[in-house]
């Protein structure tokens, strides 16, 4: 039987789900209403928070993290959502959504990495 | 498949509109439709590490965006939302799950929903309590 690459994406699907069910609520609240509203100190958001933030290896992953599993736990849900409205289920629509969800992947990557260290 | 070259034309149930015979469907799709505002999310975060990476100007007006009417409204749907998913999530966790055994019985469904919630309760509160007592 050929193997099934089904399972990565499960995975990735699983990992985003738990991520965002654990923490999403807290980030919303922080990044779009607590820090905008001075709710929360402007600080937590500087320009020069964020970069030494993102320079160190623990932030990098953090923000990788983050973004990435939250948007492919996201591209499975949406594959779903069109097929089950038969708008696009065929290979091409996984091949469109998966490949933005890669590409999403691999610029947040880059954005961390050239950050510096 | 049913063609038109073909002289079979066996029933096939019509699916229009499936998504209104049962509220658990619409359960299913509102469960479902959290992904969509999932992803703007990540997307409004990618964003603004771009912005960031093109330099203090540009990130200034990623905050500044973030402090318009829109994107207040904005998040304040996608609380609700995320807050909709983690319970979604958990409620179904433990169909996904094999089942557990806890001194000779198998572990409720509700136990292990409410474990979830609680650990996503204490987890998302951790998070904006240890941002609130930095140093700034």
């Amino acid at each position: 039987m050929k193997r099934s690459h089904e399972p990565v994406f499960w995975s990735l699907f699983g990992a985003g789900g738990m991520l965002s069910a654990l923490t999403g609520c807290a980030l919303v609240f922080v990044t779009g209403i607590g820090v905008p509203l001075l709710l929360l100190s402007p600080g937590l958001m500087r320009y020069q928070t964020m970069q030494t933030f993102i320079e160190a290896w623990p932030g990098k992953l953090v923000v990788f993290v983050v973004i990435v599993l939250f948007l492919w736990h996201a591209t499975l849900r949406i594959l779903l959502l069109l097929h089950d409205f038969g708008l696009a289920s065929g290979i091409l629509s996984r091949i469109i959504g998966n490949g933005l969800a890669l590409l999403c992947t691999l610029i947040t990557a880059y954005l961390l990495l050239s950050a510096g260290f | 498949m049913n063609t038109a070259d073909d002289g079979r034309r066996p029933y096939l149930r019509p699916m229009r509109g499936w998504w209104k015979h049962n509220p658990y469907f619409l359960r299913y799709l509102a469960m479902e439709a959290t992904s969509i505002l999932i992803a703007l999310y990540a997307l409004i975060l990618l964003f603004g590490l771009w912005r960031l990476h093109q330099g203090e100007a540009a990130y200034a007006a990623w905050l500044a965006m973030l402090q318009s009417p829109w994107s207040l409204a904005l998040h304040a749907v996608l609380l609700p939302v995320f807050a909709f998913h983690s319970y979604s999530w958990f409620k179904i966790m433990p169909k996904t799950l094999p089942a557990i055994y806890w001194r000779g019985s198998k572990l409720e469904q509700a136990v292990i929903t409410r474990a979830g919630i609680v650990a996503a309760l204490v987890t998302n509160l951790a998070i904006v309590l240890v941002l609130v007592g930095l140093p700034s």
